[in-house]
């Protein structure tokens, strides 16, 4: 079989993976070793308090030709960030991104993701068919709803990014807070491939929280739900103090009120709808800062081990 | 002067000079040079055919002007003096009409663009911005700079050391010297041979990655060898494109790359942190797996020349180019040419501070037994001090 001479990079995420990490590296570089001349695999080990780096050493010690390198992060920062930061570190023409280390499809499926690729797509995914958490459900649903981008996201299990796609996502953004969302954005062909999963997937409790933490963020930095939202309220509340307004006139003209109710009334109503104005304009300063501030700082990382080459 | 003598009993042929340098390295042919014109008598003792065959010739060529070493002001401060004076004493091998970049990597850089400005400016070196975007893929870098800095040429720099050499009749270079020990014997160091003895009161060790090999055949092993640690890396001669040629480009500071023109030669030389480095042994003695594929012509005891070896490693050519494709923009193109293979040695303390100073180790007295260890080129003026103790 021909061997590809284009140099790929394979980027793991591990946090506390210590029973799959090293099974993972063996369907990884079984993999690219069968259809690729040179590779590397970067194992991103997000402050693992496990065996987790000791087992990738382990693995590396067993196979002297496996170029693996692991970059330690300084401490917990997530998958985002430290997907990253291994991202800035691999040097491959196409970078594969593996977010969980399980491997619950078919090995020559990663194969099948990069030919995809081939055929002019600098983005392709591969998701398990039928397989979504209800919380994971409900994000996608709202994401994809208020996003406003022509690809609609889904739970993907790894991914392969042209060496164009990613330095395009540079020169987009400095940092980058949820990838998938970035690369939607970046207007460059993405696609993604089904699968049926083999097994089930652990999860990680601490990453669990902090994905949480993550979807609400992206929500709000990514859709325009926040903004729609506020500003269908401020709407709503400048219309009641329209028709608060309405009604003291009204009141005025065919009863009776108390002396000074009237004048009490469209005073408090012009002030609330001038309030409510002000507010919008505000809330749209708001969503304009959030973009500057997103050229500030990024990771911390520790030490990169390189184990072989 | 040199005196002949036979070896007490032995039959060997035993020659007596005023010095013994280990190594025609520059270091060893430097000493050899300014000794032998004070009209002393040198022998200078080469493992390989020929001078300038190992360290001397195989690295990046660079004549260091500081900017390596952003986290060692006292490297960086010696290294700009010394510049000078070695362009004025050596200008006829050094390049010098080539742009020279610095830039610093966004990511993963233990130097940011700011503080390697206020760096420069501290150590007095020259240091201006250029858009790193004439360069640079976008977001890479965050900062490039053009610099003062040069390449020599060490073939020409070892014709001129040679010629030089010729001219002192007491000065003589023996090459494939297999040194077996070291001893002390009266007012003298004594040098065995395969086959021979030389003898001096003074003897140099500037064996480089071969310090400690040398220092172990010395009365048994006897002193203290140096903490250092030994790489065993590749510099890739590389074609390149007319955007190039007039251009060295070295990303720092952390896992990046340097392509550079490599002395006059009108190649460019390709190295990378990662993967100029090809295996690393931490023992005393050099210790390599592949020194046992290489039937004999290397070990712990006496390395060979990588650069001939038979068991040399696979080029990291893929790695070195796709690390610097990635930054470079496409018409920086540049293609490979060869290989070079070289043992490096590295001073265990220096990681931190990424410091490269010169060590100097008087091991005895009367008879002096001297070694020097140095990573850079233009330091070698470091030696005069101990030559000239001498006098």
């Amino acid at each position: 079989m021909e061997k590809e001479s284009n140099f790929v990079s394979a980027v793991l995420y591990l946090h506390n993976a210590e029973e799959t990490a090293r099974g993972f590296l063996e369907c990884v570089c079984g993999v690219l070793a069968r259809h690729f001349l040179k590779y590397e695999v970067v194992c991103v080990n997000d402050a693992s308090d496990d065996r987790t780096a000791a087992e990738v050493r382990e693995f590396a010690a067993e196979h002297p030709g496996a170029p693996v390198t692991i970059l330690h992060m300084s401490y917990f920062q997530g998958r985002e960030l430290a997907m990253n930061a291994g991202m800035d570190l691999a040097i491959g023409d196409f970078v594969f991104e593996f977010d969980v280390p399980e491997c619950d499809f078919d090995p020559e499926l990663i194969f099948g993701v990069y030919q995809r690729a081939l055929e002019g797509y600098d983005i392709v995914g591969a998701h398990a068919e039928g397989r979504t958490r209800a919380s994971s459900g409900l994000f996608y649903a709202v994401y994809n709803r208020f996003s406003g981008s022509p690809y609609k996201l889904t739970t993907e299990s790894f991914r392969v990014l042209s060496r164009r796609a990613i330095n395009r996502v540079h020169s987009m953004t400095k940092t980058i807070p949820f990838r998938k969302a970035v690369y939607a954005n970046c207007g460059l062909k993405l696609d993604s491939l089904p699968y049926r999963p083999t097994r089930e997937c652990a999860k990680d409790r601490q990453d669990n929280a902090f994905r949480r933490g993550l979807a609400v963020d992206s929500l709000m930095l990514f859709t325009d739900i926040a903004y729609k939202f506020a500003f269908g309220m401020t709407l709503l509340m400048i219309l009641a103090t329209v028709f608060v307004a309405v009604y003291a006139i009204a009141v005025f003209l065919t009863g009776a009120p108390v002396e000074g109710w009237t004048t009490t009334m469209l005073f408090l109503a012009f002030c609330f709808f001038g309030v409510f104005a002000v507010l919008t304009i505000v809330l749209k300063y708001m969503t304009l800062l959030i973009d500057l501030t997103f050229k500030k700082a990024k990771y911390t990382f520790e030490s990169i081990e390189k184990l072989s080459r | 002067m040199i005196e002949k003598v036979k070896n007490r009993g032995k039959g060997l042929l035993c020659v007596k000079t005023d010095k013994i340098v280990i190594g025609a390295g520059l270091y060893g042919l430097y000493a050899a040079l300014l000794c032998g014109r004070r009209g002393e008598s040198v022998t200078v003792l080469e493992y390989d055919d020929a001078p300038f065959k190992r360290a001397t010739y195989i690295n990046q060529a660079r004549v260091h002007m500081g900017y390596h070493y952003p986290r060692s002001y006292s490297t960086a401060i010696k290294s700009a003096g010394y510049f000078r004076r070695f362009n004025e004493d050596y200008g006829f091998c050094v390049h010098t009409k080539f742009d020279q970049v610095y830039a610093t990597s966004a990511a993963f850089s233990w130097t940011n663009a700011e503080q390697f400005r206020r760096f420069c400016r501290a150590a007095d070196i020259r240091c201006d911005d250029v858009a790193p975007s004439k360069y640079f893929q976008s977001g890479m870098c965050d900062g490039a700079f053009l610099t003062e800095e040069y390449t020599y040429d060490a073939q020409i720099l070892k014709a001129y050391f040679l010629e030089k050499i010729a001219e002192l009749p007491h000065v003589r270079i023996v090459y494939g010297a297999r040194i077996e020990r070291l001893y002390r014997d009266g007012g003298d160091w004594c040098v065995r041979l395969a086959d021979g003895e030389m003898r001096a009161p003074f003897v140099l060790n500037a064996t480089y990655a071969s310090s400690n090999q040398v220092l172990n055949k010395a009365e048994d092993g006897g002193f203290e060898p140096f903490g250092i640690k030994y790489e065993l890396c590749e510099i890739i001669l590389c074609d390149v494109s007319e955007s190039l040629k007039d251009t060295g480009i070295t990303v720092m500071d952390g896992p990046f790359f340097s392509i550079m023109p490599f002395g006059k030669t009108g190649l460019h030389s390709l190295t990378s942190v990662t993967f100029t480095p090809h295996v690393t042994s931490y023992d005393t003695l050099p210790t390599f797996e592949c020194q046992k594929r290489s039937e004999g012509f290397c070990s712990a005891a006496a390395l060979g020349n990588c650069n001939d070896c038979p068991a040399k490693p696979e080029s990291a050519w893929p790695y070195m180019s796709n690390l610097a494709r990635k930054y470079l923009k496409e018409e920086y193109g540049f293609s490979y040419r060869g290989s070079l293979f070289s043992m490096k040695p590295i001073l265990k303390a220096s990681e931190i501070d990424d410091s490269r100073p010169t060590v100097i180790r008087v091991h005895t007295q009367s008879p002096t037994l001297v070694s020097v260890l140095s990573g850079k080129i233009n330091t070698v003026y470091d030696l005069d001090n101990i030559l000239r103790g001498e006098e």
